[in-house]
This record gives C-alpha cells, sequence and structure tokens, in this order.
C-alpha cells in the first residue's frame, strides 16, 4: 500500500514537470512575444529589441528554460509582464472562482447522474430508462456554451430566476451562490450526462452477475439488491472515473467561464495566451495541472484502498 | 428533498433582497480585462477608460465639443518663437491615498519618464520635440521645444503620456508594480482589481474639482455582448460600455428603460495603397479604386449602417472636420474609364489583412466590387505578427490601417502622410508631398490659420488618395435610464464623473 502511494506520488509529480516543460516550449513556438505585445503595432525595432533583453527573451530557449526551473524550484514563478505583479497572486485569486464551479459542477453531477443511472439500469428498458439516456445523450452531445446561452436567455431573461453574470460584485456569500447556480447546474449537467451513463452500464454489468442471482434466489428484498449489493460494486468504477471528469470539467469551465462572464483559471490562462504573458500562463497551468493529478492520484489512492485488487496490478 | 428546496429558497430570496440600495455605485461593463494603468505603458480601452477616473492631465479635451480645457493647469503661455510653454498649476491638488500635494517636479517626472528610453513607453514619440522640461518653482511648469509645435497642448491632454503620475508614489511602489497600484490626482481613487472578474475605483472626496456625485464605480467584465445586454435589461449593470454588435445595438435600442447613445469617434479604417508598388504610383489607379469601392454599401449592409462615411480621416468628432473635400461617391463606370485612360484595364490588386474581424471579413465585398471594374483582386489575410512584419517591411502592395487616437488633427495626418513616418510607422503608402504643410501646420500659433491648413492637407491628400478612408467608426453606449448626467465622448473611454444615479 505504501509503496503503491509512493509511486503514484512520484508519477504525479514527473506528470506535472512534464506539462510545464511543454507549455513553456509551446508558448515560446506560438508567433508574436510579450515584447511586441506590451509595445503595440508601431514600435521600433530597437525598442521590441531593448524589451526583449530585458525580459530575458533575447536568450537561447533552453537557457530561458534552466532560469525557469532554477526560480521555479525556490517558488518564484515570475512577473507578470503586463501587470508588473508575481503571476502566482494572480493564479491565487483566479483559484476559488474555478474550484467553486468545477467542485459544484461535480457535486450537481454526482447527485444527479448517480440516482438517475441507477433508475435507468433497474428500470432497464422502460421509457423512463429511455427518457435519461436521451436526456443524456443531449448532454454529452450538445456544447456546453450552447446550452449555457440557451438557459441565460431562459432562466437569466424569460423567467428572472438566476443573474445572467456568474459573478457577483457582492462579498455576500449567498449572493455569490446565487451567481454561481446557473453555470455550474450548466457544467454540471453535461457531467452528469456522462456519470448517468457510465452508472447505467456499471449497474447493469452487475445486476446480470452470479452473486446479484443468487441472493435474489435466495429471496433478499430487490431493493437490499440493487443499493447494498450492486451499486457498492458499480460504484467503483465510477469513483474512478469521477477524476477523469475532473479534469473535463476544467476544460469546460472556460467555455462556461466565457458564456457566463466568471473569472477562472481557464480564462486567465486564455487572456495570458493572447497577451503571451509567459509567466502567467505558466503559473496557472503549473496549477491547473496539479489539481487534476493531486486529484486523479487521490482518488486512485482511495481507490486502491477501497479494492485491494487495484494495487496487486 | 424539501429540505434542499427550502435551503434553495431561502438563497434565492436573501439573493434578490442582498442587492440593497444604499452607496451609489455604478456598474460599467467593459469587455476584457485591465492589466495595465501605468500612464507611460497604458493600451487598450479597458485600461484608458479606468485610468481617466484616476488622472488628471494638464489640460483635458471637453467631453462633448473637444475643445481644450484647463484641468491641473490653470493658465499657460507661449514664448513669442513658440518654442517655450509655460504652465501655472493649480494649487492644493492633492495626490490620492496620502501621497501628498501635485507639484510641477511630478510634472517634470512623468513626461520624463515617458521620454527615458529606460521606461520603453510606446507614448515616446507622441512627446518628440520636447527638450526640456523644466520646474523653476513648485506650481510653474516649462516645457522647452526643440521647434514651435502649435499641437502640443494635445499632447498634453488628459490621455496616456498627458496622465500626471506622482513621483513619490511611482518610485515608493516600483516602477514595475505601479502599473496595478496606480496613484492620481483624478475623481475617483484605484480601490481593488479582481482578475477577470471587476475593477473598482471609489469617490475621491477631495478631488479639486468637487467631490463626484457616486460613491463608486465598478469595470465589470463581461465579455460576450448578448450577456451583457441581458444584464443591462436585467439591471446587473447600468452602462454598457464598447456596444459594437450590430443586432445587440438593435435590440437594446426596442428595450425599455435603456437609452442607446452614438458618436463618430477619432478613428477610421483606411485602405493604404502603396505608391512605391506598379501600377498604385499612377494616380488615376488609385482614384479608378476609390470611385471602385462601394463604401456606401459597406456601411449600410456589412455593418447595418453603424458606421459613418469616411470622408478623410479627419472625422467629424475633431474640431477641423470638414466635408469639403474631393470625394469618391461609387461610381463604376468613372472607374472603368479612369483605369481606361491609365492603360490599366485588369491588372491584379493585392488586398492585404490581418485576420481579424471585421477587416478580413469587409475585404470580401471589396474585392468583389474591384472586378466588376475590371480590376482583379488577390485576398492575403496574414495572422497579426506577420502582417506587422509585412506592413513594417512596407512592400506590400495595399494594407488596411485603422487609425485612433485623441481629437488632435496632427497625430492621424503625420502618421498617415509625413515621410517621417515610415519605416517605421503607419504611412506604407509612401506619401510624400505634405512634409512642408505639416511644418507649418505645427509652426503656425494661430488657431483659426492652422485649422486652414490642416483643411488643405485633408484636401490634398483625399485628391492624391494614397489612403482611401472606408469608414469612420461610431461609438455605442447604452445606459439604464437610472444614469444620469453621462456625456459620451469620442475617444473611446466612458467617465463616470459628471454621472449621477436615480433611484
Amino acid at each position: 500500500m505504501l509503496r503503491y502511494t509512493a509511486r503514484r506520488l512520484l508519477l504525479m509529480s514527473i506528470t506535472v514537470i512534464g506539462m510545464v516543460t511543454v507549455v513553456f516550449f509551446l508558448l515560446r513556438a506560438i508567433p508574436g512575444d510579450p515584447a511586441s505585445y506590451m509595445l503595440g503595432d508601431y514600435a521600433t525595432e530597437e525598442s521590441v529589441a531593448a524589451l526583449k533583453a530585458e525580459l530575458g527573451l533575447d536568450r537561447p530557449v533552453w537557457e530561458q528554460y534552466l532560469g525557469f526551473v532554477k526560480r521555479a524550484l525556490t517558488g518564484d514563478l515570475g512577473t507578470s509582464v503586463v501587470t508588473g505583479q508575481p503571476a502566482f497572486d494572480e493564479v491565487l485569486e483566479s483559484i476559488p472562482w474555478s474550484a467553486a464551479l468545477s467542485v459544484s459542477g461535480i457535486i450537481i453531477a454526482v447527485l444527479a447522474g448517480v440516482p438517475l443511472g441507477v433508475m435507468s439500469a433497474v428500470r432497464h428498458g422502460t421509457f423512463a430508462d429511455l427518457f435519461v439516456m436521451l436526456g443524456a445523450l443531449i448532454g454529452i452531445s450538445f456544447p456546453v456554451f450552447w446550452v449555457g446561452l440557451v438557459c441565460i436567455l431562459l432562466l437569466a431573461h424569460e423567467v428572472r430566476l438566476f443573474p445572467a453574470l456568474g459573478a457577483s460584485s457582492s462579498q455576500d456569500f449567498f449572493t455569490q451562490v446565487h451567481h454561481l447556480m446557473l453555470p455550474a447546474l450548466v457544467l454540471g449537467f453535461s457531467v452528469a450526462a456522462y456519470i448517468a451513463r457510465l452508472t447505467r452500464s456499471a449497474m447493469l454489468e452487475v445486476l446480470g452477475q452470479d452473486f446479484v442471482r443468487v441472493a435474489r434466489a435466495m429471496g433478499v428484498p430487490e431493493r437490499r439488491i440493487v443499493y447494498r449489493l450492486a451499486l457498492r460494486n458499480a460504484l467503483i468504477p465510477v469513483l474512478a472515473v469521477i477524476g477523469v471528469t475532473f479534469a473535463w470539467s476544467l476544460g469546460s469551465a472556460i467555455l462556461v467561464e466565457a458564456v457566463f462572464s466568471r473569472p477562472g483559471l481557464g480564462s486567465m490562462i486564455l487572456k495570458a495566451v493572447f497577451a503571451r504573458d509567459y509567466q502567467l500562463v505558466q503559473a496557472g497551468v503549473f496549477v491547473l495541472a496539479s489539481a487534476v493529478v493531486l486529484v486523479n492520484t487521490s482518488l486512485d489512492i482511495v481507490y486502491g484502498w477501497v479494492d485491494p485488487r487495484v494495487s496487486v496490478s | 428533498m424539501r429540505k434542499i428546496f427550502s435551503a434553495l429558497a431561502l438563497t434565492l430570496s436573501v439573493a434578490l433582497i442582498g442587492t440593497t440600495a444604499g452607496a451609489a455605485e455604478l456598474r460599467v461593463r467593459i469587455g476584457s480585462d485591465v492589466g495595465n494603468l501605468d500612464p507611460a505603458r497604458i493600451f487598450g480601452i479597458e485600461n484608458q477608460t479606468v485610468a481617466s477616473h484616476v488622472y488628471n492631465g494638464m489640460v483635458k479635451y471637453d467631453q462633448a465639443t473637444n475643445k481644450i480645457l484647463p484641468d491641473l493647469a490653470t493658465s499657460w503661455s507661449v514664448s513669442a518663437d513658440g518654442t517655450e510653454y509655460t504652465f501655472k498649476l493649480r494649487d492644493g491638488v492633492m495626490f490620492h491615498k496620502g501621497y501628498g500635494q501635485l507639484t510641477s517636479d511630478d510634472v517634470k517626472f512623468s513626461l520624463e519618464r515617458v521620454l527615458n528610453p529606460d521606461t520603453k513607453s510606446r507614448y515616446a514619440g507622441q512627446l518628440a520635440g520636447v527638450k526640456a522640461v523644466e520646474a523653476p518653482d513648485p506650481l510653474t511648469v516649462k516645457i522647452v521645444l526643440d521647434a514651435p509645435n502649435a499641437g502640443l497642448l494635445n499632447k498634453l491632454t488628459d490621455f496616456n503620456q498627458g496622465w500626471i503620475a506622482s513621483r513619490k508614489a511611482v518610485t515608493e511602489i516600483g516602477d514595475k508594480q505601479y502599473a496595478m497600484q496606480p496613484i492620481g490626482t483624478g475623481p475617483f481613487m484605484f480601490d481593488k482589481w479582481s482578475p477577470g472578474n471587476q475593477v473598482r475605483v471609489v469617490a475621491n472626496k477631495d478631488h479639486f474639482g468637487g467631490p463626484p456625485s457616486l460613491d463608486a464605480v465598478t469595470f465589470r467584465i463581461i465579455k460576450d455582448e448578448t450577456a451583457a445586454a441581458i444584464a443591462l435589461e436585467n439591471g446587473e449593470i447600468d452602462v454598457f460600455f464598447a456596444l459594437q454588435s450590430p443586432p445587440v445595438i438593435d435590440r437594446l435600442k426596442k428595450a425599455d428603460g435603456i437609452a442607446v447613445l452614438n458618436r463618430v469617434a477619432n478613428h477610421t479604417i483606411n485602405l493604404v495603397l502603396n505608391q512605391s508598388v506598379k501600377p498604385l504610383d499612377d494616380i488615376r489607379v488609385r482614384k479608378a479604386i476609390a470611385y471602385g469601392i462601394n463604401r456606401e454599401a459597406l456601411i449600410s449592409g456589412y455593418f447595418k449602417g453603424t458606421k459613418a462615411p469616411g470622408h478623410s480621416v479627419i472625422t467629424s468628432s475633431f474640431p477641423e472636420y470638414t466635408e469639403e473635400l474631393p470625394q469618391y461617391a461609387h461610381d463604376p463606370e468613372k472607374a472603368k474609364a479612369l483605369l481606361k485612360e491609365a492603360g490599366q484595364e485588369g491588372f491584379t490588386l493585392e488586398l492585404v489583412t490581418v485576420g481579424l474581424s471585421p477587416y478580413n471579413e469587409l475585404v470580401i465585398p471589396m474585392a468583389s466590387d474591384l472586378e466588376k471594374v475590371g480590376i482583379k483582386t488577390k485576398i492575403t489575410v496574414l495572422e497579426r505578427g506577420a502582417y506587422l512584419q509585412a506592413r513594417g517591411k512596407g512592400d506590400i502592395m495595399t494594407c488596411i490601417t485603422g487609425i485612433v487616437g485623441p481629437p488632435d488633427p496632427d497625430s492621424p495626418l503625420v502618421s498617415l502622410y509625413a515621410t517621417k513616418s515610415f519605416p517605421p510607422g503607419m504611412n506604407t503608402s509612401r506619401y510624400n508631398k505634405a512634409d512642408d504643410l505639416l511644418a507649418s501646420a505645427a509652426a503656425e500659433q494661430d488657431p483659426a490659420k492652422r485649422t486652414a491648413i490642416y483643411q488643405q492637407i485633408m484636401g490634398q491628400t483625399m485628391e492624391d488618395v494614397p489612403v482611401l478612408p472606408l469608414y469612420a467608426d461610431q461609438l455605442f453606449l447604452a445606459h439604464s435610464s437610472k444614469v444620469k448626467g453621462l456625456v459620451q465622448n469620442s475617444l473611446f473611454t466612458v467617465q463616470a464623473h459628471t454621472v449621477s444615479l436615480e433611484e
């Protein structure tokens, strides 16, 4: 168990380092640079060159990379070229927004997806099953930004249940929650669709297994079979998949953030890429990659603990 | 389940009541995040809008008429030879947050900081020709020029390089860090920036012009125009800044309790014809292109009437504006005749543009208009970096150049027509016949004569058409009827100085 955990943690740090390295080089491969962005369209070549030298962009890329790694090891992720503030500060400001959206989205998805999937499996082939699966198909195939816009038009404009803006200027907790609801529902819907389908197929598989038939033959009540025996087994793959959905929800969150004018890591990284704000992109990707890897690793560890068969293989 | 519902209902009701009145706070939509409020390095209309609340200049533009008025300087005089400007500063102006009284040293510091190559200010060129900034006593500033420049006041208005920062603040906060911790003398003080969400300024009760009626202004970052329109209709914001999309403009015009303002901006979009490439050296060919492109249809069709005709690069928001210029109303027959006369029927015109909307879309109807008069066209759409590089080299046949700035006629005319504006710069038509007139306008101290010279330049350049103005941009702004006293300027900013909120 301990060895398994240690190995997972090692793999985790390698993944994060790899991600940040790839992003470091990719960024420098995109045409354009922070110096020309800062100085505008009509800057002279000398002034661009001077700013590049000041930012260290005139040195070879590998040298820049070594410098970046050296500073990163001391906990310094650099200063944003545009704002002159430490890049990590802006990332820190964005984390609560992203965390609130992703976590509430996943909670909604699990609360809706698991029961619906179970119901679908138990009533396999009925109208209810068809209905849930159709809903799930819509959730998976309709782009989240489209669903978001439709929700704004219907629920924020026609029926004014929610605000159109996904973020509030108020510090008040309830106001913030009110603003969060619609984006979280939209994000939750797309993830719920995925979880519902997975739960359904896992349940169907378990319900078809011998021990369930034995239990049925022994006269164990159906309720008990479904919730005590089948669901417990079916939830193991679902648990593992939540980690994957977390990464996926962070990806969808960028679109949700854009539609609902909500701050977050995704929109911050996007803004930084357009401004070629290298330090900000790197700091953002570092945190994002760490979050995904951390969640996946902890779920893997929990998974291994719930299901001892895993660590052996 | 019932518990969840009651919790939900409670949250909803609390949230709905939560938006209580009290402090008068104006909520303004801006289209993208801010990032740099340092006058020497500022760029982008969002940053400029926020900064215009925080800073003052030596002089300022009247928001409605663009006439120059006193701001931090109460009076000024010009030496007989036009090379020395002496400004008297307003007494007792205090910088925000305890950074002390404004003195001539802060003015000297701010202007010299822009001029200093180490600052790498994109506005150093605006102050080119300033030989020295002197501070003989705390309330007197003397600016010495290399040569007379009657347009100097325009460069010292409350915009970009003209904004005066505090020496003490920049030094103590740090040259780079100052970007998001600005200290000025304006009617509002910088309060807090929440990245990606909003930036807030609060009233400066000690402002020399009297305290503003509002307590605070919050600039909300809302990218999508449809979402912003719904937010305005729902009362989640009060002012919709940088409204552009024709369907959204249409929608808001029809909405109740919302006013839509518009004004022609100091911004034209131009087709630049490179005279160093044949056959564009022939004036008849350039005129044929001008007659051949249906600019009226571009405005009424593609832009649904949301832009204004470009009579010259000096739009109707400039005090020097005139329509008494050579015009090129769409006339395909005349275009064909001119091409025939020049012996250039069937040459190929390369239309080069940056891959950004609307430029990359505009060139399509333009190309089809030109094909109809017998000019073959080739559309080249380049990524921004590649486009700037190609334009910088100056060997592309045409390009689409937008020109924007304060209502100072010198700036667009010099940028597009002076030989010193290339390279580097925007005179990629290589026009070289306006230098003498531009120099005499700069030396002319009499405003009426100076205007006449600028109008002469406009007439001559429209006759020679090295640059064809495609349209003049119009700025749209929507606000709820609660907002009183909002004056729309032509600078691509919105100012809340005179605004009050009615319940």
